[in-house]
Parts: C-alpha cells; sequence; structure tokens
C-alpha cells in the first residue's frame, strides 16, 4: 500500500485523538516500518489492517465504522493531492466515472506498481448509480466514506449502501449511490 | 453510519501541569514522533536521491536509445533506398551509382567513385569522375589517379569484402587532406571488375557502419548478378528461338520432301490414271477427225450441187447423207466429245488434288472437310488400288468438319492408303468409315492386309523406319503423319493383327 495512505492515516489519528493515541498505537503495533512512513514509499498492506484493528479495539467501534470514517475524511486531502483535471467534476457520478476513466490513469503514470480498485458500473440513471466494488483489500467501507467525502465536496446529498457485500457473505461488493 | 470515532482531547501542557510524570511522557511521545519524522525525513531524502539516479539513468539510456534508433533508422534507410535501388530496372552503370550516392551520404565519405577497370585499367563506369554531397558526380581525374594509386587495381582476384587504408598520396606519403579510403569490388561480365571507393575525411573510422556496408554489398552482389543471369538467360532465349524457328522450318521442309516422296512413289499410278483418258480422248478425237472430213466432203458435193443446179433436191441430199453415214457421225461424235469432256474432267481432277497435295501452304488451321480430303487422297491414290484392290470409302457429307490443313491432312491419308495398298500385296479392301465419341470424329482406315509384328508396332512412327524394300519408302511417312496429326490435337490408335489386317484410328476434334 502506498505510504501516502499511512500518512494521512497518521494525520486523521492525529487529528481526532492526538499524537499520543498514534504513538500508542505503533507502540502495541509493532509494526515492521516502526510508524516511519513517507508518501513516497510503499508499505506492507498488513500494517495498515494491523493499526485500524487496535483502533477499532481501543475505541471500541467496528472495522466497518473505522474505515468510513477515515474514507469520508481523507477524500478531501487525496482531491487536494489529485492533478487540475480531477477538479473539474462537479458531480458525485461524473466523478467516480473519472475515477475509473481518468484519475486511476494518472495515479498509475506515477506509480505503476500501485494496486488500484476497479468499478464495474452496473447500471445508472440521473438518480441512481450501482457499480460493483473490486480489490483484493476489500476496502468497501473505506470506499462508501470516500463516495461520502465526495458528495460533501460537491454539495451533493446522497445514501451509499450496499446491495451484495463480500464482509456480509455476498459474492461480491456492489455499491448503490443514490441522490437525494 | 453506527458510530464515528470520538475526538480525543490531547493532554496539552497549556494550562495547569498536572505531573512531571506526564510531562515526561508527553516529552517521551514528542521525541518519538520527531524521531520518527526525522527518520521518515531521511528515508524520503534517500528516496528522493534514488528518484533522482533513477531519472539520471532513465534519461541517459533513453538518450543512448535515441542515438541508437536514429543510426538503426539510418542504416534501415539506407539499406532501404540500396535494396530498391538494387532491384530496380535502372541500368547496370545508373543503378551502381545511385549505390555510390547513398553510401557516400550514408558513411558521410567527402567522395565516392564507381569505374570498371580490365586488366587494371579503367574502361567504364563514372570514370575520371567523383561523387560528392555539394556538386553531385563532376569530374575529376586528380581524384581519380588518387584513388587508382590506393587500390589494388592489378589483382585478378575479386575482394571477399570491404577494405578500409589509410590514404596516401601518389607517392606513397600518407596524405593528411584524407583520412581514409574504403573499397570494395566486384565481378562483371567478360573478366571486367567493376569498383566503388570512397574518400572520408574523418580522423577515426566509425567501425560500426561495415557490418552495414557488408549487407549492402551482398546486396549489391547479388542485384549485379542476377542482371548478369537475366542477360545470359536473354542472350540463351534468342538463341532457343532462333533453334526453335530452324526446327520448325526443317519441319515444314521435312513435310514437304516426304510429300514429294510419297509423290514420287505415286508418280507412275498418276501417269497412267492421266494416260488413260489421255488416250481414249486422242483416239476419240482422231475419229472426230475423220468425221469431220466426212462432213467437208458432204458439204463440197452440197456445194457444188447448188452451183450447178440452184437447188437442192432432197433425195440426193439423202443420197449423200446415207453414203457418209450422217446420222451415225452425229451420234457418235455427241458421245465422243461427252467422252472427251469426262476424261479431260479426270485429268483436271486429278491435276487439282495434286496441285492441292503438294502445294507448300501455310500451317493455317481452317475448317475442312475429312470426307472430301479422303476422296483426293484415293484419287491420287487411285492408281494404287485400281486393279487388284476393292475400295469401300464409307464417308459421307455427314462426316463432322474438322480445323485442319486440307493439304497436310491430304498427305496423312495418302500415306495410310499406300501403307495399306503395300499390305494387301495381291489384292484386298481397303475400308474407310467414320465414327463420333464426345465432340470428335474419329476416322477408321481399315485394310485386311498382312497386319504388323510388336516390333513394327513399336517403330511404327519411328522416323526411317520401314519395311519396305530399299528405295521404296522414305521411312519418314509415318513420322511425318505423326508430327502433321499432334499438329491438329489428332491422337492415333493402332489396331492390327498377323494374317488379319490393321485399323488405323485417326481422332480429331470436331470443329463448333
Amino acid at each position: 500500500m502506498k505510504g501516502i495512505v499511512f500518512v494521512k492515516f497518521n494525520e486523521f489519528i492525529d487529528e481526532l485523538c492526538g499524537d499520543e493515541f498514534w504513538d500508542e498505537l505503533l507502540d502495541e503495533a509493532k509494526l515492521p516500518s516502526e510508524g516511519i512512513y513517507t508518501t513516497v514509499g510503499t508499505y506492507d498492506d498488513q500494517e495498515f489492517f494491523s493499526l485500524i484493528g487496535l483502533v477499532v479495539d481501543k475505541k471500541n467501534i467496528s472495522a466497518k465504522d473505522a474505515q468510513f470514517a477515515f474514507g469520508k475524511w481523507v477524500f478531501k486531502e487525496l482531491y487536494e493531492m489529485a492533478s487540475a483535471r480531477a477538479h473539474d467534476f462537479k458531480d458525485v457520478f461524473e466523478f467516480l466515472h473519472g475515477v475509473q476513466d481518468f484519475i486511476h490513469v494518472e495515479v498509475k503514470k506515477l506509480n505503476p506498481d500501485s494496486l488500484l480498485p476497479e468499478f464495474e458500473f452496473l447500471s445508472e440513471t440521473s438518480n441512481h448509480l450501482s457499480f460493483h466494488y473490486q480489490s483484493p483489500r476489500k476496502l468497501c467501507f473505506f470506499c462508501e466514506g470516500l463516495v461520502h467525502g465526495l458528495a460533501e465536496h460537491t454539495g451533493q446529498q446522497i445514501t451509499v449502501s450496499q446491495s451484495e457485500c463480500e464482509h456480509e457473505g455476498g459474492q461480491r461488493c456492489v455499491l448503490e449511490i443514490e441522490k437525494l | 453510519m453506527s458510530k464515528s470515532i470520538e475526538t480525543q482531547t490531547v493532554d496539552l501542557p497549556t494550562g495547569e501541569i498536572k505531573s512531571v510524570e506526564q510531562l515526561n511522557k508527553r516529552i517521551e511521545v514528542l521525541e518519538r514522533k520527531s524521531a520518527r519524522e526525522k527518520k521518515a525525513r531521511n528515508l524520503a531524502e534517500d528516496q528522493l536521491e534514488r528518484y533522482s539516479l533513477e531519472i539520471y539513468q532513465t534519461n541517459q539510456s533513453l538518450k543512448n536509445a535515441l542515438v541508437f534508433s536514429t543510426k538503426k533508422k539510418s542504416e534501415l534507410e539506407y539499406l532501404g533506398k540500396a535494396s530498391i535501388g538494387v532491384a530496380s530496372e535502372l541500368p547496370l552503370n545508373e543503378m551502381i551509382g545511385n549505390m555510390v550516392e547513398l553510401t557516400c551520404q550514408y558513411c558521410s565519405a567527402e567522395y565516392g567513385f564507381y569505374f570498371v577497370t580490365e586488366n587494371g585499367v579503367g574502361v567504364d563506369g563514372k570514370l575520371d569522375k567523383a561523387w560528392s554531397k555539394d556538386n553531385g558526380w563532376l569530374g575529376n581525374s586528380e581524384l581519380q589517379k588518387l584513388v587508382n594509386s590506393n587500390l589494388p587495381l592489378n589483382e585478378p582476384d575479386v575482394l571477399e569484402s570491404w577494405l578500409v587504408s589509410s590514404v596516401c598520396d601518389l607517392k606513397s606519403q600518407p596524405l593528411k587532406r584524407f583520412g581514409w579510403i574504403f573499397y570494395m569490388n566486384f565481378a562483371l561480365s567478360d573478366g571486367k571488375i567493376g569498383w566503388l571507393a570512397f574518400l572520408s575525411k574523418m580522423d577515426q573510422v566509425d567501425e560500426d557502419i561495415f557490418p552495414v556496408l557488408a549487407t549492402a554489398r551482398d546486396h549489391l552482389i547479388s542485384g549485379i548478378r542476377r542482371r548478369l543471369t537475366d542477360v545470359r538467360i536473354l542472350k540463351r532465349n534468342i538463341q532457343l528461338q532462333d533453334s526453335v524457328n530452324s526446327l520448325e522450318n526443317a519441319k515444314r521442309q521435312l513435310i514437304q520432301s516426304e510429300k514429294m516422296a510419297s509423290l514420287g512413289q505415286l508418280a507412275a499410278g498418276i501417269a497412267h490414271e492421266i494416260n488413260n483418258p489421255m488416250a481414249f480422248i486422242r483416239s476419240n478425237m482422231e475419229v472426230l477427225k475423220e468425221y469431220l472430213q466426212d462432213y467437208k466432203s458432204l458439204h463440197d458435193k452440197l456445194k457444188s450441187e447448188l452451183e450447178i443446179h440452184k437447188n437442192l433436191d432432197l433425195s440426193y441430199f439423202n443420197t449423200l447423207s446415207k453414203k457418209v453415214d450422217l446420222g451415225y457421225i452425229e451420234e457418235d461424235s455427241a458421245d465422243l466429245l461427252i467422252s472427251n469432256i469426262e476424261g479431260l474432267n479426270r485429268v483436271r481432277d486429278i491435276v487439282e488434288n495434286l496441285k492441292s497435295f503438294s502445294h507448300t501452304g501455310d500451317v493455317k488451321l481452317v475448317q475442312v472437310s475429312l470426307n472430301q480430303c479422303v476422296d483426293a487422297a484415293l484419287q491420287i491414290t487411285g492408281n494404287v488400288f485400281k486393279y487388284e484392290h476393292q475400295v469401300e470409302n464409307q464417308l459421307t457429307d455427314l462426316c463432322p468438319l474438322v480445323l485442319g490443313n486440307l493439304g497436310q491432312l491430304q498427305q496423312v491419308f495418302v500415306n495410310l492408303f499406300i501403307n495399306a495398298a503395300y499390305a494387301m500385296e495381291g489384292g484386298g479392301i481397303l475400308n474407310i468409315s467414320h465414327t463420333e465419341d464426345n465432340q470428335r470424329v474419329i476416322i477408321h482406315v481399315r485394310d485386311n492386309g498382312s497386319g504388323m509384328n510388336e516390333e513394327t508396332i513399336g517403330k511404327l512412327f519411328t522416323p526411317f523406319f520401314t519395311t519396305k524394300p530399299v528405295g521404296v519408302g522414305t521411312g519418314l511417312g509415318l513420322s511425318v503423319s505423326y508430327a502433321i496429326l499432334e499438329a491438329h490435337d489428332a491422337q492415333v490408335t493402332v489396331n492390327t493383327e498377323i494374317g488379319s489386317g490393321t485399323t488405323f484410328n485417326l481422332s480429331f476434334p470436331v470443329s463448333i
């Protein structure tokens, strides 16, 4: 997993829980990297899942909530870093199409070895969009949070749900976005 | 979302200091954070350096790749243009001249040369001329002399590859004006040798060009060989065509000679055929001459009677008429004249058939009637069968027309009939009939003569093979006939049985 995710997760925890909590997490997690993250590095996925797991334990929340919260928070951070072209999108649905068609393409240019999720769009109307979230990391809740963060940015009211979810016995994860 | 992460208040020592322990703990946290950030910065800087190095190396490798690909592009362009030139239909000297221009540009040489030597002396090519990028081909005998002095012009064997050496002046002293000369040569026809040479001002020779030049040399030499081979093949073709024409001519002469030989065999019989009617015509004419005398005597008597009596007595006329037998004379004269006309018609037919038989003519095929052809051949050979043989010609006008040459086909049938008569010594029946099968008409010429043994059948169409006594047959009749039939797309089969006879079956395609 790219270092930007770890750096932003550090910032997220610092902002919400303080740097002592982050220090505590690192102390307990005994990570191979010792928590020394840079945006230009790449780290084992498992470090992220270990840190999330500790947050879940310590804050007594579900992994789903933890991922969702981080996803929603991190959207604006990633958005600021994205190229100017990504700023042209003014609609949630348009942006989600752009993620697949443009933003991930740009990411790949800078990080050819990055493992990015793929969206398979299943159906779309003016108010509803359904897509299949495919990633071996299975961070569908993080994705839900990102979509919410996106909607906050565009100023649109939406609901995000999953009609199928691998974490709940489904064969795949299908996200349903509804504009309100 | 069921529950969010609660914001935690950090116990910063902004207000009241709770305890030294808390402060120490805070300091430790900040120290660890600072240490992590310092390490992270170092890691990032290391990474940045690696990236910089990678970028530099990538840039270098891209530059190298660009230089390499530019070089390869130039090599490919040179080889491509050289191949196109070699494969072109340009005259040889022009093609090689173009090759000099391309090679000179590819090697960045100052001057290029192409000339042909014979026993070490320049005889052809762009002699006393040098090609340069700025001026093209320009006369320059001084440079030619310089090049000549640097090349092994008197070596009789051609070089196996390009050679390169430093340029020496006419006194074999190193010349600073030019750095290098590289050259190759190749064999041309008639012991001549073509030379390509290039003068370069460069201090060092780029060795990478030589594999490319070697490829271009191979192309050029194979192209020159192909052209020389083409010229040889063209000459050989002309010779072959001349031979074919001579053979065709000889074949025509052979056919005509054989025809005349057949005619020779038939000459006595034909003369007899002509003599017969001539004899009775002559005899008839003698009689008619006497009848004319009788008429003249009657006329004289009637004239004198009229002069004396001024009139003619019928009883006197009847008496005179009876005396010269005028009634018989009139009746017999008519018969004699009819007989003469018939006789003359027979002679005319024979002469006409002889004329068509002996006529050389061209070999153009036109629609002909095999029935008429067989009739004419029978007329010529009529005397052969007249006394001891019986001819059963069953052909009629219903026999389909074929594409053929009347004279030549007549010659075939004359040959077959003469052979049949020879096989039926002492008498027999010659039968000619036809059948039709799948757009072909088959003429069957059957005799009930001696038949042929296997040896004769095997050599039937062999030139100069004959079963006739020396001086009777040429041995060319059937071989010539076979050649004629082949030219008519006709097929021949033979059925024969010793003692029973022979049947020749000639199958012609029907003319539609």
